[in-house]
């Protein structure tokens, strides 16, 4: 684990010391030497599951996956920026490359965190960086209000779970992960029992979002710069899903009564955040809004606590991810040239970029669940799972794949197809950083279609 | 208690003239606000240690024992440092100084009235105190919300804080130090930073952008620690304080701090 942590830290001296025309080269190129160390994390030797580095730090074939995407995402966020940030100053632009890799840091730390409060204290922890890097360098004047939105629905969620974890912690002796997985089933009956419950919960269910509380994610996505969109969609959405197949484990049994109304939310949420995304007008907007679909699919998943939803939510989490971050910044390659997020601007790009209505085509068809990409095995897992709990999910998660592939042709055809209107015909051709941006999203999603396990070694 | 009271009551003819020096009439107006909350206090402290030495017969500050002679004091030294609903006066008086006599006054001041609130903590009410506590920080969380005067502001966080640190007070003292001096540091950087800059109106804050890039950044750093946001240090006070709340079977006074946090966040948030 410190094989990868001191390097993310030591690459802000990086941003700070190197000479101005170097900069961007350095940290792409450092942050993917990181990367591809974190690699090798996913080998897993250990005979209980979790392989330790400390007594705070381990990795399990849970958190693997995720801390591989977290890794992988960084030098994507900084080859993104490029564009928008170079106009400012120097200083500025270190700061802003800083931000984002402080916040690698703690998303490092808080996937890797043994102790539950440490987890704890890792998410709230990515708050701030993620705050900073909407209000400041988002694009409208919408963003404070964005942010205020974003912070508050989050710690509104999590401190009840501060709570929650404390009377754990005095009730249990400890929060270690490692112990709790093996502690007896605590015996929860009284009303303030189920109080605990919700808390331990709300936090993640606020973060993924579930429907009900997802009100911040369309305003903070939407204002958010483009690498905050990425590691917002891709990786901080998926910290709310970890923590909540992580409490999960000490939650029993109480779950089964209990997940009732949440479960409810979530798929009727997959529907209404479909039917939202149809009649977008507003691009980022519409990958918003399907972002807030897909994870309903990875809440009803989790919630049911089986092996095959679990196994589902990850793998969904993974490539949702992915094909996410690559979406928004697809969106980005579009909003960078016409500085116009509505649709009916950027439509008919097909004549003009060519190539990167290819990246559109793949990212489309990843989106809306294609086999054999790993988004239909996730979302597969999750159906069959769901099915099996109740014959009635079928008719929510169904048609919420159709919505899903409904969106998603619109998506594609909107921009791609149609007439060009005359405004942009003279627009910049696609940059090679922005092809390479693109495939170093879409690879790996095509080549988890070979080897799968590698994302769902925790229930197989 | 007869030297604790010649102390405070010096203490506060100490600072009467410093408070005064700027002949403004809001200054002046604020010196006698706090002239007359202080010496009420002050008046309450030697009638509460009166009547104990009366009916106890004991003149030590740590042995104060009569139920009546405890609230009393305890709502008097409440009264002397700004804590729910004995606080009123705080957001007027700080409003009319200038920024370093309001650092001093909510510092510098609040050391003496905890000292003596740290000996008597045994035998205190602890319904009494937690209500004190509790209602300092909502009270501070709501009363921050409209304003936009930063001295006002600073005013009602410093309720909020105090309530914080009042309701461990009964559990474990030591935590209670450490918030107050944790809060101490962060607000004299506050202030500190706030008299560099010349500001006292968020409008002006708005300003500071580009005349000092790197204070701009630390008084966001700062302002968000005093809000309790993990991984500043802000947060550890808070932190301890729930674990112990928690320890103690008592979750709900532990949501309705947490919850009351967020109040305050939101208008440093500003």
């Amino acid at each position: 684990m410190l094989k990868i942590l001191i390097p993310t830290l030591m690459l802000i001296p990086t941003t700070w010391l190197t000479p101005k025309s170097w900069v961007w080269t350095t940290t792409t190129a450092q942050s993917l030497a990181i990367a591809l160390l974190s690699l090798t994390w996913l080998k897993w030797t250990s005979e209980t599951g979790w392989s330790t580095s400390g007594p705070y730090m381990a990795t399990d074939p849970l958190s693997t996956p995720l801390l591989v995407l977290t890794c992988w995402l960084l030098p994507l966020m900084i080859l993104a920026s490029q564009n928008h940030i170079s106009p400012e100053p120097i200083n500025r632009q270190r700061s802003y490359i800083t931000l984002l890799i402080l916040l690698q840091t703690f998303l490092i730390m808080a996937f890797g965190a043994t102790e539950i409060i440490m987890f704890y204290i890792m998410f709230e922890a990515t708050l701030i960086p993620t705050l900073i890097i909407i209000t400041r360098w988002g694009n409208q004047t919408e963003r404070l209000n964005a942010g205020t939105y974003f912070l508050f629905y989050t710690l509104a969620g999590s401190l009840p779970l501060l709570v929650a974890l404390l009377m754990t912690q005095k009730d249990m002796g400890t929060l270690s992960m490692l112990i709790i997985q093996h502690t007896k089933p605590t015996n929860l009956l009284s009303w303030g029992d189920k109080i605990w419950w919700v808390g331990c919960l709300l936090a993640f269910l606020v973060k993924m979002p579930l429907y009900g509380v997802h009100l911040w994610l369309p305003k903070a996505h939407v204002e958010a710069p483009i690498a905050g969109s990425m590691v917002l969609a891709a990786v901080l959405l998926k910290l709310g899903g970890y923590g909540m197949m992580r409490i999960t484990i000490m939650l029993d049994p109480l779950t089964k009564e209990l997940a009732y109304p949440f479960i409810i939310l979530a798929l009727w949420g997959i529907i209404m955040t479909g039917s939202i995304c149809l009649r977008q007008t507003d691009l980022k907007s519409l990958i918003a809004y399907s972002s807030v679909s897909h994870m309903g699919l990875v809440a009803g998943g989790i919630l049911i606590q089986t092996p095959w939803g679990f196994t589902g939510a990850i793998i969904l989490m993974i490539a949702h991810g992915l094909v996410s971050s690559a979406l928004f910044c697809l969106a980005n390659t579009n909003y960078e040239r016409t500085h116009s997020r509505t649709l009916l601007l950027t439509r008919g790009l097909q004549m003009i970029l060519p190539l990167m209505a290819t990246w559109w085509f793949i990212a489309n068809l990843a989106n809306l669940a294609l086999p054999p990409l790993p988004n239909l095995m996730g979302e597969l897992a999750i159906i069959t799972s769901l099915f099996s709990w109740s014959p009635w999910t079928i008719v929510s998660t169904g048609l919420g794949t159709l919505i899903t592939a409904g969106y998603s042709l619109y998506m594609f055809l909107m921009t791609q197809r149609g007439p060009t209107p005359l405004h942009t015909i003279s627009l910049h051709p696609s940059h090679t950083r922005e092809h390479l941006l693109m495939a170093m999203h879409l690879i790996p999603v095509l080549l988890l279609v070979l080897k799968p396990e590698l994302m769902w070694g925790v229930c197989h | 208690w007869i030297l604790a009271w010649m102390g405070l009551e010096i203490n506060t003819m100490a600072i009467i003239p410093l408070m005064a020096q700027q002949h403004h009439p809001r200054a002046t107006e604020a010196t006698t606000k706090y002239f007359l909350t202080q010496a009420t206090a002050a008046a309450m402290i030697l009638f509460a240690s009166t009547m104990n030495a009366w009916t106890m017969g004991d003149w030590n500050i740590n042995q104060i024992s009569h139920p009546l002679a405890t609230t009393t004091v305890t709502l008097a030294l409440a009264l002397k440092i700004g804590l729910a609903p004995m606080h009123f006066w705080l957001p007027e008086v700080l409003q009319g100084l200038n920024l370093t006599t309001g650092l001093v006054l909510s510092t510098w001041q609040k050391l003496a009235p905890f000292a003596l609130i740290l000996q008597i903590s045994q035998n205190t009410n602890p319904a009494l105190l937690t209500t004190l506590g509790v209602m300092s920080a909502l009270v501070g969380g709501w009363g921050g919300l409209n304003q936009t005067q930063l001295r006002k502001l600073l005013a009602y966080s410093s309720i909020a804080h105090l309530g914080w640190m009042i309701i461990i007070l009964q559990f474990m003292p030591a935590l209670t130090l450490l918030n107050l001096t944790i809060y101490i540091t962060m607000t004299s950087t506050m202030f500190l930073s706030l008299k560099i800059m010349a500001s006292t109106k968020i409008n002006s804050l708005a300003l500071a952008w580009p005349k000092t890039p790197t204070l701009t950044t630390l008084i966001m750093l700062s302002l968000l620690s005093l809000g309790g946001l993990p991984p500043l240090t802000g947060f550890m006070p808070k932190w301890l304080i729930l674990q112990e709340l928690a320890k103690q079977d008592l979750p709900i006074t532990a949501t309705i701090m947490a919850m009351s946090a967020l109040l305050s966040l939101f208008f440093y948030l500003r």
